[in-house]
C-alpha cells in the first residue's frame, strides 16, 4: 500500500517537474533575441482580419481595399528610431498604391501628435489590442508587415534602419513562393525576416 | 526494492509522455528522421502516418504505464521499445552521426552521437528494472489515483506538445535577406 502511494506521489511529482521544465525551456528558447527576430508571420500566411477606425472615425480594414497595406506595429517609441521614420516617410511619398497604418498595442493618445511631429501625420493610427498583436505573432517594435488585398502576408520583419523599410517593400512586391505559401498555410507564425 | 522498480516505471512513463508529445508537435521533422532508416522510399503519407503512430504509441504506453501500473504486459512492451531506441541510436551513430535525432522534437537539440547511444542504453536499463516483479499491493492504485495520474499524463503530453510547437515554429525561418 505504501509502495503504491509512493508510486502515485513520485509520478505526480515527476509530471509537475517535467511541465515546469518544459515551461523553462520554452521561456529560454522564446525569450532570446534570435527567437524574437523570427516573430511575425511567414510570407503567404493568412493575416488576421480586422476592421478598425482611427480617431477621425475613418474605417480601415485588413485585408485592405488597396493592393498592399503596410501595418506598422509601433507606438510612440517609433521616435527612438529616426531612421525607420525616414524610411516610412520615403515609402509613403513613393508608393502611392500602398496603405500605411500604425497599429497600437494599447490606446495611446500621444501617438497621433507624435506621428505629426515626425512628419507622418498622414498615417492613420489604429488602436489594436495585445490579442491582435498576438495573432500577428509580434512581440517587439518597430515591426513591419505587408499584407495584400487577398489578406496574405507578403513580408514581415523587425526593422531598425530606413534601408530595411525599402528592402522589405521590395520583398513584398515579389511573387509569393508557392512552397512558402503552402508551408505557411499549415503554420503562419513563421517569418521572412531581415537581419537587423 | 519495490520503490526502485516503481521509480523506474515512473521515470520511463514520464519520458515516453514527454517524447511523444514533443514529437507530435513536429511530425514532419520526425518523419524526415524516420525516412533515414528506411531502405526504400515509401510515399510521404505512409512515413508521416508512421511518425504519428510512433508518437501516439509513446503517448499511449506512457499514459497506460503511469495510470495502470498493475498491467504487467506493458512492461516488456516498453522494454522492447527501449531496445528499439538503442538500435536506432546505434545505427544513427554509425550512419548519421551529428544529425538531429528529433527524439524530443524541437525541445532538444540532441544528435546521433556516442552520448546518445549511452543514453538510450541507460533508458533500456531503467525499462529492464521496471520489468521486475513487485508485490500486487504495491501497484494497486484506487480509481481516484488512476484518474489523477491520467490527468497528469494528459497535461504533461499537452505541455510538451505546445512547447515543442512554439519553439519549433520559432526555430524555422526563411531569411531571404541578411545583408544590405
Amino acid at each position: 500500500m505504501l509502495a503504491a502511494v509512493f508510486f502515485v506521489a513520485l509520478s505526480l511529482l515527476m509530471c509537475v517537474a517535467c511541465v515546469l521544465a518544459v515551461l523553462a525551456i520554452t521561456q529560454v528558447e522564446m525569450g532570446g533575441s534570435q527567437a524574437i527576430k523570427r516573430d511575425g508571420m511567414r510570407a503567404g500566411a493568412r493575416a488576421p482580419r480586422w476592421a478598425l477606425t482611427d480617431a477621425a472615425g475613418v474605417a480601415y480594414t485588413s485585408p485592405p481595399q488597396r493592393p498592399l497595406q503596410l501595418v506598422v506595429f509601433a507606438g510612440h517609441s517609433l521616435r527612438s528610431f529616426p531612421s525607420v521614420v525616414e524610411g516610412l516617410r520615403k515609402l509613403a511619398a513613393q508608393a502611392t498604391e500602398l496603405e500605411i497604418v500604425l497599429l497600437l498595442r494599447h490606446p495611446n493618445e500621444i501617438a497621433q501628435p507624435m506621428l505629426e511631429v515626425l512628419g507622418l501625420g498622414s498615417v492613420p493610427v489604429l488602436t489594436g489590442t495585445p490579442s491582435l498583436y498576438g495573432r500577428y505573432n509580434v512581440r517587439v517594435s518597430p515591426w513591419l508587415m505587408f499584407v495584400d488585398s487577398q489578406g496574405r502576408v507578403r513580408a514581415s520583419s523587425l526593422v531598425n534602419e530606413d534601408w530595411q523599410v525599402g528592402r522589405l517593400y521590395q520583398l513584398a512586391n515579389l511573387p509569393l513562393d508557392s512552397a512558402a505559401a503552402q508551408a505557411s498555410s499549415r503554420s503562419g507564425h513563421r517569418t521572412s525576416g531581415i537581419e537587423v | 526494492m519495490d520503490a526502485l522498480i516503481l521509480g523506474a516505471k515512473s521515470v520511463i512513463a514520464v519520458m515516453l509522455l514527454f517524447a511523444g508529445g514533443a514529437k507530435l508537435a513536429d511530425v514532419a521533422g520526425f518523419a524526415a528522421t524516420m525516412r533515414l532508416f528506411l531502405p526504400w522510399q515509401p510515399p510521404r503519407a505512409v512515413v508521416r502516418g508512421s511518425a504519428v503512430s510512433v508518437a501516439g504509441g509513446e503517448l499511449l504506453l506512457g499514459a497506460g504505464s503511469l495510470s495502470s501500473p498493475s498491467v504487467r504486459w506493458l512492461n516488456p512492451v516498453i522494454f522492447a521499445v527501449a531496445l528499439l531506441f538503442v538500435g536506432v541510436a546505434a545505427v544513427g551513430y554509425v550512419l548519421y552521426r551529428g544529425r538531429s535525432c528529433r527524439c524530443f522534437g524541437a525541445l532538444s537539440q540532441r544528435k546521433f552521437d556516442a552520448l546518445g547511444v549511452l543514453r538510450s542504453v541507460a533508458i533500456a536499463a531503467i525499462a529492464a528494472v521496471a520489468m521486475a516483479a513487485v508485490r500486487p499491493t504495491a501497484v494497486h492504485v484506487s480509481a481516484t489515483e488512476r484518474a489523477l495520474l491520467t490527468v497528469a499524463a494528459i497535461l504533461l503530453a499537452l505541455a510538451a506538445l505546445a512547447a515543442a510547437r512554439s519553439v519549433g515554429s520559432s526555430q524555422i525561418t526563411e531569411s531571404r535577406l541578411t545583408v544590405r
